[in-house]
């Protein structure tokens, strides 16, 4: 994913004929993932609201990474603190199985 | 003195537990806060829920959350006393006042944003009533949302 960004961005900057390349590879579409928090404007991330934190814990009870959620960096330290407090009070498990 | 900061405690009694014993608890928190000057700001029952997981064999809980004032060194007090009592089965304690600042701050700082942009463009401060329709309408609409982040987020990271 990384890497496919750096080279649509050198391409935009590259010769003519590389940016067509790179244009027609880009016809299938990649749904850009975008930050939850930064999209909805929610500026505070509370342990409290397990409705807000319950989609960044998949079934195993894991924090969700986010090169799979989307969320910016520093939301998803926030998202981090705000899904271990509420582990911490028994709103949210720890591991399920 | 030292300065006053906000901290949040939630503990978790057991659901079968009489409201005297909940009581009992309150004041025995109340105690702890008055000694080290602070105060109470509010106290909210959050009631019978289900734990997550087990503690001590109990599978649901009676949530209490108190927002209290004060020292730091308030909490190490709060926390000791709170170990010992045992009906409280598990409680936390956190410092709030910050992140909420924090928060505060970028609001008001969106907010103006906002208010700066629309003036330029010769427009009033605030949105007014149908805009506000019109956005909740466009939310309604998932490809709208999408559509508009794409713009928004394609030159982070």
């Amino acid at each position: 994913m990384g890497d496919y960004e750096k080279e649509s961005r050198g391409g935009r900057s590259g010769g003519k004929d590389k940016k067509d390349d790179k244009s027609g590879k880009r016809t299938f579409f990649r749904r850009r993932r975008v930050c939850k928090f930064c999209v909805e404007k929610i500026d505070y991330i509370g342990y409290k609201d397990v409705k807000l934190l319950s989609p960044f814990i998949p079934e195993r009870g894991k924090i969700q990474p986010r090169r799979i959620s989307g969320v910016c960096a520093t939301h998803q330290r926030a998202l981090q603190t705000a899904i271990k407090r509420a582990r911490q009070i028994a709103l949210i498990p720890y591991t399920t199985d | 003195m030292s300065t006053v900061r906000q901290y949040e405690l939630v503990y978790i009694v057991p659901p079968d537990s009489t409201e005297d014993q909940l009581a009992d608890v309150h004041k025995q928190v109340a105690v702890v806060v008055e000694r080290f000057g602070g105060t109470i700001e509010k106290s909210e029952p959050w009631g019978r829920r289900r734990l997550a997981y087990e503690i001590n064999h109990h599978r649901e809980g009676t949530y209490v959350l108190d927002v209290i004032n004060g020292p730091g060194a308030l909490t190490a007090e709060l926390d000791r006393r709170l170990r010992t009592i045992d009906l409280v089965i598990r409680h936390m304690v956190v410092r709030v006042d910050e992140e909420l600042a924090i928060a505060d701050r970028s609001k008001s700082r969106r907010k103006e944003a906002t208010s700066r942009r629309r003036v330029r463009r010769g427009l009033p401060p605030e949105p007014t009533e149908t805009e506000l329709n019109r956005r909740q309408e466009e939310n309604d609409d998932m490809d709208g949302v999408m559509e508009s982040g794409f713009r928004g987020g394609r030159d982070r990271d």
